[in-house]
C-alpha cells in the first residue's frame, strides 16, 4: 500500500457552486518524489490541504471519497496527528514562521507536541542540518532572506519527522538561485533519507529534473500522471495549459523534423548528449559567430532621445543597508529594458527612483531630459507608471471600474476623460466583463491585470513593471508577454524588473544585470547571456536553449541562441550539411 | 511613535539581559509601585536617578534616551495641564507648591517610562513568553502576544509597499484639509486590513500544520533557571520594597521643598 492512497476524492468548499476536486485517484509510494502541476485554480492547493486534514477539519465543506495518509484516515484523525506524518510547507515563508529566533521556530512543532527537551534538541539539530541552515541557528527570523526563510519553514516541518513532505509552490517568491537551493535540499531529503516528497510547482524547467513522477491537474481532475519524459510527450500536457520546458519543445521540433532522438531531455546536458550522436563531430567548422549583428547594430543613442537618465546614483536605507552604489544608466525612448539580478541586488530600489518614491543620497536622475529632484511623486507618476509586484498591495475599490479610475481622479482628469480612459484600459487588458465586479472576487491573474490596467489608464510614457511574472502560470505569462510586445510595437518605453530568465529570453530586450547595488553588465540580451562572468556575478543562469548552444559552440554553432524556432532551424541545417 | 520605539527589544549581552525575566519583572513592578506611592519631588527624583546606573548596566543608554525624547512631549503636557488646572481650581491663583506638585508628577512619569524601558529593552519576547507561560497564563494569549511582536516588521514592510503603490497612482497624502487627509488613508488602510485577514488565515493553516494545540502539556525549548545573581537581585529588590514602604508609611512626610510663595 502506498503512503498516500486516494480514491474518488471529490471536494467542494462551503458555499461553492462547483467542486474544487472532482474524482481524484492517486497513489504515492513511499520514497517517491512527485511533482504536481497545472494552471492556477486547477485544485492543486486544495489537494494539498486534504493531505494533512486541513480539509475537512479546518475548512469544512463537502468531502467524499477515501484518503489515507500513512494508513490514517484523514477524516478521523485530527490535523495535529496527521501533521506528524504529512508536513505542509506553504508559498509565503513569512506566514509560517512564528518565533523570533531560528532555533525556536524549528522547535515550535515539537513544543506543541510536548516532546521532552533532550529529544527536542536532537530534532532541531537534525532538521537545521538537513535544511542546510545550521549556521543560521541563533539568527533573528526577520533578518533572513526569502530563500533562507523558506528553508527555515522546511526545517520547522522536518523537525516533526514527517514521512511525507508536501510543498505548495515553495519557490514562487524566490530567485532562481534560492529556488535551486530548495530543490537541492528536497532532492537530498528524498534520496538520502527516503522522505516522500510531493512538490507543487509552476517552474517545470527547474523542477522536472529532480522528480520521479509528474502529475497534472486541470479543473479539479488529474489529466496526466507519469514520468516527466512521458508527461512532456503527451498532448494533454500542453492542452492543460502547462508550460513545457524549452528544451523539451526543441526536442519535439527536432523529432518532427526527423531527428532520431530517443526520449525527452530534462536537462540541457541530456539534450547536448543526445544531439552529439547525430551532429557532425567537433572542430569541423571554424569558431562560431554571434547570430544577429543587426540587433546589436541599432544605435539608440543616435536615433532616440533619453527617457530616463541615471547618473552616479547611490542610495542607503535607514537601516544602513547600501542598496545602490554609483549606478549610471540611460534608457531611451521606445526602448525595452529588463533589469535582472538576484533578490536584494537593488533592482526594485533603482526603479523606485524613476518616479521619486526614493531620492538618491548621491547622483542625479533625469526624466525626459529634466532633473527630477524638485518634482513630486504624483507629478512624476504622470510620466512614469510603476506597476508593483503584488496587486493586493493596491486594490481597495468596490468595483474594477472604480479601481481603474482612482489614479485618473487623483490626477484631476475631467469626468468624461476618466470614463473614456477607464473604458480603454478595461478593453486593453481584457477585463471589461469584470467592470462592476469587486476586484477582490477575481482570481490572482485577473487581479494582476486590473492592477496593470489601473496604471496604464493614464497612458504614462514610461512603464515600469516590478516582477510581473511572480506567481503567474504559463498561460498568464504568455498573455503578459503578448501584451508587452504590443506596448513595444507602440513605441512605449518599457522597463521590467525580473529574475525570470526564460520570460526575458522570449521578449528579447536590452538586459541590465545588477549585483550588490551595481550594474555589472548592460547590452542586448544575446550579448549578455553569453557573458558568463557577468551572468554568474548577478546569479542569473542563462536560458535553457542558450545553455545547450554554449555547449555546442565547438561544432560551429553560434552561442547566443535564445528561441526554440531558431535553434531547431540551425540544428537541422547543420545536420543536413553533416550528412 | 518614538515613545514606543524605546520599548523595542534589541539583542544584547549584559547582566540585565541575562537576568531571569521574572525577577526583572518583579523589579520593574517594585519601581512602579514606589513611583506611585510617593507624591513628593525628592523621593520621586531618587527613584528616577536610582534607575540610571541600571540603564548603563544594560547598555541601553541610546534607546532609553530615544524613549525619553519621545516622552518629552507627553511630559510637557502633564506639566502644563497640572499647572493650568491648579490655576483654575484654586480660583485663578498659583503657588510654589503647585509648581512643585506638577514637577513631581512629571518626574514620576519619566521614572515610569524608564522602568518600562529597562524591562522591555532588555527582555527578549521569547523569554518574556516563557515567563508568562511559567506564570500559568494560557498559551493562546502568550502566543498571540509573540505573534503580534513577530509581525511588526512584516506589517511595516507591507504598509510601505502599499504606500509606494498608491503614491505611484497619484495619491498625495500630505495635501488637502484634515478631513480629506484622513480620507486619503482609506486606500492604504483597506489593502492593509484585507491582507492581514488573508494572512491570519494562512497563519492559522500553518499553525495547524505545526500541531498547534496537540496537547495541554506543552514543552519549551528554553528553560528558566534562577541563578545566584538573580537571587541576589531578588533579595535587594525585596529590601528596597521594604525600605520604601517604611519611608512612605512610618516616617513623617518631607513637606514641600520650596518655601510657600504665591506666584500668580
Amino acid at each position: 500500500m502506498g503512503i498516500v492512497e486516494i480514491r474518488g476524492l471529490t471536494y467542494s468548499y462551503p458555499n461553492a457552486k462547483a467542486p474544487a476536486l472532482d474524482g481524484v485517484d492517486l497513489t504515492i509510494e513511499r520514497g517517491e518524489f512527485v511533482l504536481l502541476t497545472g494552471p492556477s485554480g486547477c485544485g492543486k492547493t486544495t489537494f494539498c490541504r486534504c493531505l494533512n486534514g486541513l480539509i475537512p477539519h479546518f475548512y469544512g465543506g463537502d468531502l467524499n471519497g477515501d484518503i489515507r495518509v500513512a494508513g490514517l484516515d484523514t477524516r478521523e484523525s485530527p490535523t495535529y496527528r496527521l501533521a506528524q506524518h504529512a508536513g505542509l510547507v506553504f508559498q509565503n515563508p513569512d506566514n509560517q514562521i512564528f518565533a523570533l529566533t531560528v532555533e525556536k521556530d524549528v522547535a515550535f512543532g515539537l513544543e506543541n507536541l510536548g516532546v521532552e527537551k533532550a529529544k527536542m534538541l536532537e530534532g532541531v539539530d537534525w532538521a537545521l542540518e538537513k535544511a542546510g541552515i545550521s549556521h543560521l541557528r541563533d539568527r533573528a527570523t526577520h533578518e533572513l532572506s526569502g530563500g533562507q526563510k523558506q528553508r527555515l519553514a522546511i526545517a520547522s516541518i522536518l523537525a516533526m519527522r514527517p514521512e511525507v513532505l508536501v510543498l505548495d509552490e515553495p519557490t514562487s517568491f524566490l530567485d532562481p538561485l534560492g529556488a535551486e537551493r530548495i530543490f537541492q535540499v528536497l532532492e537530498s531529503l528524498n534520496k538520502e533519507h527516503g522522505i516522500t516528497i510531493l512538490l507543487i510547482e509552476h517552474r517545470l524547467d527547474l523542477a522536472a529534473q529532480h522528480v520521479d513522477r509528474v502529475v497534472i491537474f486541470s479543473e479539479g481532475k488529474i489529466v496526466g500522471n507519469g514520468s516527466p519524459e512521458e508527461i512532456f510527450a503527451l498532448e494533454e500536457t500542453r492542452l492543460a495549459g502547462v508550460g513545457i520546458p524549452k528544451i523539451v519543445q526543441l526536442y519535439k521540433r527536432l523529432r518532427s523534423e526527423g531527428f532520431p532522438l530517443e526520449r525527452p531531455p530534462l536537462t540541457p546536458e541530456a539534450l547536448v548528449e543526445e544531439l552529439g550522436k547525430w551532429l557532425p563531430p567537433e572542430g569541423q567548422q571554424a569558431t562560431a559567430k554571434p547570430t544577429s549583428p543587426e540587433i546589436e547594430g541599432f544605435d539608440w543613442e543616435r536615433h532616440a532621445s533619453p527617457a530616463v537618465e541615471v547618473q552616479g546614483v547611490s542610495f542607503s536605507y535607514p537601516s544602513g543597508v547600501k542598496a545602490l552604489d554609483g549606478v549610471s544608466l540611460t534608457i531611451h525612448r521606445g526602448e525595452f529594458v529588463a533589469i535582472m539580478g538576484e533578490n536584494g541586488a537593488g533592482k526594485t530600489t533603482l526603479v523606485k527612483h524613476f518616479n521619486g518614491l526614493l531620492r538618491p543620497s548621491a547622483g542625479w536622475i533625469k526624466v525626459d531630459g529634466g532633473d527630477i529632484s524638485g518634482l513630486s511623486v504624483a507629478n512624476l507618476s504622470r510620466r512614469v507608471g510603476l506597476v508593483f509586484q503584488n496587486p493586493d498591495d493596491q486594490l481597495f475599490s468596490e468595483s474594477v471600474e472604480e479601481e481603474i479610475g482612482f489614479a485618473l481622479r487623483n490626477f484631476g482628469f475631467e469626468r468624461e476623460v476618466v470614463d473614456k480612459r477607464v473604458d480603454w484600459a478595461l478593453n486593453l487588458l481584457d477585463v471589461e466583463r469584470y467592470r462592476k465586479s469587486s476586484p477582490f472576487a477575481l482570481s490572482g491573474g485577473e487581479r494582476k491585470r486590473v492592477a496593470l490596467a489601473s496604471v496604464l489608464a493614464w497612458d504614462p510614457d514610461i512603464i515600469v513593471l516590478d516582477e510581473p511574472t511572480i506567481g503567474q502560470d504559463y498561460a498568464q505569462k504568455e498573455r503578459l508577454r503578448h501584451f508587452l510586445m504590443q506596448l513595444r510595437t507602440q513605441g512605449k518605453t518599457t522597463v521590467i524588473v525580473t529574475h525570470d530568465v526564460e520570460f526575458v529570453a522570449d521578449c528579447e530586450p536590452r538586459v541590465v544585470l545588477m549585483a550588490d547595488g551595481r550594474i555589472v553588465a548592460d547590452g542586448p540580451i544575446r550579448r549578455i547571456v553569453t557573458d558568463e562572468g557577468s551572468m554568474r556575478r548577478a546569479s542569473v543562469s542563462p536560458p535553457e536553449i542558450t545553455k545547450v548552444f554554449s555547449r555546442l559552440s565547438g561544432r560551429g554553432l553560434p552561442p547566443d541562441v535564445l528561441e526554440v524556432d531558431e535553434a531547431a532551424e540551425m540544428l537541422s541545417g547543420l545536420r543536413g550539411r553533416g550528412r | 511613535m518614538s515613545i514606543l520605539e524605546g520599548l523595542r527589544f534589541s539583542r544584547g549581552d549584559s547582566p540585565l539581559h541575562n537576568m531571569d525575566p521574572r525577577v526583572k519583572f518583579f523589579m520593574t513592578l517594585v519601581i512602579f509601585a514606589a513611583a506611585v506611592m510617593f507624591m513628593d519631588l525628592i523621593p520621586l527624583l531618587v527613584i528616577l536617578l536610582a534607575q540610571i546606573p541600571l540603564v548603563f548596566v544594560g547598555m541601553i543608554q541610546r534607546e532609553w534616551a530615544k524613549s525619553l525624547r519621545g516622552g518629552v512631549f507627553l511630559a510637557a503636557i502633564i506639566f502644563s495641564t497640572n499647572l493650568v488646572s491648579f490655576y483654575f481650581f484654586q480660583g485663578r491663583s498659583l503657588t510654589s507648591a503647585n509648581v512643585e506638585m506638577a514637577l513631581s508628577l512629571t518626574v514620576r512619569f519619566l521614572a515610569l517610562i524608564t522602568s518600562f524601558s529597562l524591562f522591555f529593552l532588555t527582555t527578549s519576547p521569547d523569554k518574556l513568553s516563557l515567563a508568562l507561560e511559567k506564570a500559568r497564563i494560557p498559551f493562546e494569549f502568550n502566543f498571540a502576544f509573540i505573534t503580534a511582536i513577530r509581525f511588526v516588521p512584516v506589517l511595516a514592510d507591507e504598509a510601505q509597499s502599499i504606500m509606494d503603490a498608491q503614491r505611484s497612482r497619484g495619491l498625495e497624502l500630505d495635501k488637502g484639509g484634515l478631513l480629506s487627509r484622513i480620507r486619503k488613508y482609506i486606500p492604504i488602510l483597506l489593502p492593509l486590513i484585507i491582507n492581514s485577514i488573508k494572512r491570519s488565515l494562512e497563519l492559522a493553516e500553518a499553525m495547524e500544520s505545526r500541531a498547534f494545540g496537540a496537547t495541554r502539556e506543552r514543552t519549551n525549548l528554553y528553560e528558566l533557571r534562577m541563578g545566584r545573581g538573580d537571587t541576589a537581585v531578588l533579595a535587594i529588590t525585596l529590601a528596597a520594597l521594604a525600605l520604601t514602604v517604611y519611608i512612605r508609611f512610618f516616617l513623617p512626610p518631607l513637606g514641600p521643598l520650596l518655601p510657600p510663595y504665591k506666584i500668580l
